[in-house]
């Protein structure tokens, strides 16, 4: 199968690494506007041809599947086009700046007889997976809430914030946290299902040029409920996913391999807090080493994109159901908008 | 004559404004539009332009009645991506504005990272071998990035007929920035100096400026590659303990052969880091050759093209480093005839 790239930045590293290993995958092109970085990512993963104008990258390479890993503005362009040159388009989150144009898209895809699936690498890290796996055994019970938590710092002067050159992100409503949200609903989504209804809190803590720091929202789900946030101010960094069940409980943080299952023990009720707690630190333990040697092998906390990518080609390669399915991108999507600020910031 | 200077006010590039006008050269200064410019004491002369390389749509306007551009711009913080879109993708976007103006002389600042320290014996000059592909991706973001910034440069330049120069300062120390990467680690106020009697490729800024100011009017360095060193350079150990002392941060100093350093960092690799894709820098093995490996340093291709000599030599850099007031920046005698030549 061929595979090409459009935007060879930061996340694009992820997809040519993995690219590269999968078996049966040729990376046949890649595309940025800058000459210079589509030669280097050319040269460094051993990629036959680089483009700067990406409609004679599909007409001369014919790709089956294209990624688009640009700034989020520009994928819905990118993706038309690549459905319409015939390649499956793999698309970063968010997918597109509006839910009419993911409508848009995903009709096209049908019409094409195309797939276009966005990436929520973080559902195919080990600890959701393992969570979901305990839920199919029925050891879990039926999972009736989940949260789901940011902290990251995006108001240093490098990035979302960077007060030189603007962030393409924030375009998008909600500024710069909109770029996580797909990342939220696709958890929400997974443990609890499409969405019914949602509230949300906006808030600025800090003078900045983002337009909010700080997110919360309560979802009501079709199979549960959601609490959904985004912290610019709370440190350190973490990625906190906490899912109920009817039986156990699970804590991971997402940014590291901690995970941990709390459960029914075969002890005297009073005594179950002081098993509970033994197990939780040899599992926190047992992750604190785990999160120091992935420090030097392997994609880290992208290790979800790899699982995604590879279950994808696979899925594609079999012509069996994908790992994202139409329905799961338009569910999430519709979340997302549910999600998004209907007010200007204070 | 009028010069574009990229990185007016980063460390090097103050100083390399201030030895600009030092020669009557007039300077247009190009900062990023959030660059806080009050500290400089720029004269009014100095002809500010706001720009970032990265998205600056206005970037040919900058070129306005310029005769040479001096780059000195680099993204030197940040993951590999980010130093990658500013150092080369941003000479792109500026070489692209140069194109359509009438300037066709540039000198670039490149690094001497983009040296091969692994196939170089002896004496590292500008004959030694530069990195190739795709090894230089091993390498780490600010070398990929230094290395890509002179390659799309000699691009341009060969595909425009223009003039270039290209200076490659080693280790740039002076006022604020007495630390270098080349002492070793640091721990605390503590130093583990490895290989403490090898020498360090450094210049000092006032001096590394003035070369970038004469490279600008000297047609003698036209199509020339230099290295700037202002000799073959201090050993770590005593460099190590005069920014001890002049910066008043006492600590100890546990020296480590280099030798041994490398003996260790190699087993190390053998055994248990081979098949680690992301291991510190300072444990892989060509890594830390490029950081550390013991080489003689030279400017005698500076000496012999442009007569250029160092106008401060270690002890008078030291001073104007550490010395609580600054004197006030004394030209050396050639530098107001308005000439070339500095010797």
């Amino acid at each position: 199968m061929k595979a090409a790239l459009i935007g060879a930045g930061q996340i694009a590293r992820q997809h040519l690494a993995c690219l590269q290993t999968l078996p049966g995958v040729e990376l046949a092109a890649i595309c940025d506007l800058s000459p210079a970085t589509a030669e280097a990512a050319a040269e460094r993963y051993e990629i036959p041809s680089w483009f700067t104008d990406y409609r004679a990258m599909l007409e001369k390479a014919r790709p089956d599947v294209v990624h688009v890993t640009t700034p989020p503005t520009s994928h819905f362009r990118l993706a038309m086009d690549s459905l319409d040159a015939g390649a499956h388009v793999i698309v970063e989150k968010p997918a597109t700046s509006t839910l009419d144009e993911l409508e848009a898209l995903v009709q096209r895809a049908e019409e094409a007889g195309r797939h276009v699936v966005e990436d929520y690498n973080y559902v195919f890290n080990h600890a959701p997976q393992e969570i979901l796996r305990q839920i199919k055994s029925g050891q879990f019970g039926a999972v009736t809430h989940v949260e789901v938590l940011i902290c990251l710092d995006i108001l240093g002067p490098g990035g979302f914030a960077d007060p030189n050159s603007p962030h393409p992100a924030l375009t998008l409503a909600g500024g710069a946290i909109a770029d996580f949200l797909p990342h939220l609903a696709s958890l929400a989504h997974c443990f609890v299902g499409p969405h019914r209804t949602a509230k949300t809190v906006w808030t600025k803590r800090k003078p900045s040029p983002l337009p909010f720091d700080e997110f919360r929202s309560v979802v009501d789900a079709e199979r549960g409920t959601a609490v959904l946030g985004f912290s610019s101010n709370s440190q350190p960094d973490a990625f906190w996913l906490r899912v109920y069940g009817e039986r156990m409980q699970a804590t991971a943080n997402l940014f590291e391999t901690r995970l941990t299952f709390d459960g029914p023990h075969n002890v005297p009720k009073p005594l179950r807090p002081f098993f509970s707690g033994l197990e939780e630190g040899k599992d926190i333990r047992r992750a604190a080493l785990a999160t120091l040697l992935r420090k030097f092998k392997g994609p880290g906390a992208y290790e979800g994109l790899w699982e995604f990518l590879a279950r994808t080609y696979g899925a594609l390669a079999d012509k069996s159901i994908l790992p994202i399915t139409v329905s799961d991108v338009i569910e999430v999507n519709r979340m997302v908008e549910a999600l998004k600020p209907t007010e200007q910031p204070r | 004559m009028k010069a574009l200077v990229t990185g007016a006010n980063g460390f090097l590039g103050r100083h390399v404004v201030d030895a600009l006008l030092a020669r009557g050269i007039e300077v247009r200064a190009m900062v990023r539009p959030a660059a806080r410019l009050d500290a400089f004491g720029w004269r009014s002369s100095v002809e500010i332009f706001r720009a970032d390389l990265r998205t600056s749509r206005d970037l040919p306007h900058a070129f306005e009645g310029v005769d040479v551009l001096i780059h000195l711009a680099a993204v030197v913080s940040g993951g590999e991506d980010a130093q990658f879109a500013g150092t080369v993708a941003g000479t792109e976007r500026l070489l692209d504005a140069m194109a359509s103006s009438g300037c066709r002389r540039l000198v670039l600042c490149s690094s001497f990272s983009v040296y091969d320290y692994s196939s170089t014996r002896g004496t590292l000059n500008e004959g030694s071998p530069i990195h190739q592909s795709p090894d230089v991706y091993t390498r780490g973001g600010y070398t990929v990035a230094k290395w890509w910034q002179e390659r799309v440069t000699r691009d341009f330049v060969e595909k425009h007929g223009w003039d270039l120069t290209v200076l490659r300062p080693g280790f740039i120390w002076g006022r604020d920035h007495g630390y270098l990467a080349a002492l070793g680690q640091q721990i605390g106020r503590h130093h583990v100096v490895i290989g403490p009697l090898n020498r360090i490729p450094m210049t000092y800024v006032e001096n590394c400026a003035d070369v970038f100011a004469l490279a600008a009017v000297d047609p003698r360095a036209r199509g020339q590659t230099f290295n700037v060193v202002d000799g073959p350079g201090e050993r770590i150990w005593k460099y190590l303990s005069d920014y001890m002392r002049g910066s008043d941060k006492p600590g100890w100093r546990l020296p480590i052969p280099y030798w041994l350093a490398s003996t260790v960092v190699r087993l190390a690799f053998v055994t248990v880091f081979r098949r680690a894709t992301k291991v510190p820098a300072i444990l892989t093995p060509r890594k830390f050759e490029a950081m550390l490996k013991p080489l003689r340093f030279e400017n005698r291709k500076l000496q012999k093209t442009l007569g250029w000599s160092p106008p401060f030599d270690y002890r008078q850099s030291l001073a104007r480093t550490y010395d609580p007031a600054p004197q006030p920046a004394k030209a050396p005698a050639s530098w107001s005839s308005g000439t070339a030549a500095s010797t």
